[in-house]
């Protein structure tokens, strides 16, 4: 998929820990873990949301689209 | 609401396992009659099966009537096949309700619908098969005493069943597709 999830560059440069970032957006490990590993199909607005308030980042910060992959 | 379901599935599935092991022994019982009227006592063709009386059949051509017995069994092994998946699926717990649209329920229900048009053709050559001898003059027990009624039924099942099995598979994709949604 043309589509890059760069959550985990995100939470390098905020130092935050999944742990940490599942917390404080209510949303399980599994499902973050399926987020970053860029399996997931679809992002909730309220998803999407929740991740750029608690990473203080834009949503152009977390998706990339690449489209020579 | 989960123990209704509970309950309703028990219910079924003890519903099944008495219908299966009722075909199993109409099917055990055909095979077995028409092996003692062939080869030990042609008489018993007289009482082949309750208000089953072939043995008209069985001396106008022998040929007939073991085309005719064999059918009558096809079906009822069919229908016996068919009850045993449903019995297998309830004994291993793959139909589950909170979980529907999964791959064992949309396979389940795949391997029913050929099965049910398995049984609709097979009763419907039977029923063909009686149809013409009866014309020939022959006196023979009614399709429902022969187990071969209700072919129509049977192939419109089926044909439901097959767009039923569509239906699970774009329910799956759909299922799949919101378990990845975060």
């Amino acid at each position: 998929m043309p589509i890059i999830v760069n959550l985990d560059v995100m939470m390098a440069k905020r130092k935050m820990s999944l742990n940490e970032l599942s917390e404080k957006v209510d949303l399980t490990l599994s499902n973050l873990s399926i987020l970053k590993t860029g399996k997931a199909k679809a992002i909730r607005f309220s998803t999407l949301e929740s991740i750029c308030k608690v990473l203080d980042c834009q949503p152009g910060d977390i998706l990339e689209f690449k489209d020579n992959l | 609401m989960s123990t209704k379901n509970d309950y309703f599935l028990k219910t079924l599935h003890v519903i099944s396992w008495i219908i299966f092991i009722g075909l199993c022994i109409e099917a055990g019982g055909f095979i077995f009659n028409v092996f003692f009227t062939l080869f030990f006592n042609p008489e018993g063709a007289q009482k082949f099966w309750t208000e089953v009386n072939l043995s008209e059949l069985y001396y106008f051509n022998q040929s007939h009537y073991v085309t005719l017995t064999s059918i009558m069994i096809i079906v009822t092994v069919l229908k016996a096949l068919m009850f045993y998946f449903i019995v297998e699926i309830f004994h291993n717990k793959k139909f589950d309700l909170s979980h529907p649209f999964n791959e064992n329920v949309k396979r389940f229900i795949a391997k029913i619908a050929y099965l049910v048009l398995g049984i609709g053709l097979f009763s419907f050559w039977g029923s063909e098969f009686v149809e013409n001898l009866v014309k020939e003059g022959i006196k023979l027990p009614v399709l429902q005493n022969l187990k071969l009624a209700g072919a129509d039924v049977w192939f419109f099942m089926g044909i439901i069943l097959l767009v039923i099995a569509k239906v699970f598979q774009k329910g799956i994709e759909l299922q799949n597709e919101n378990d990845l949604t975060i």
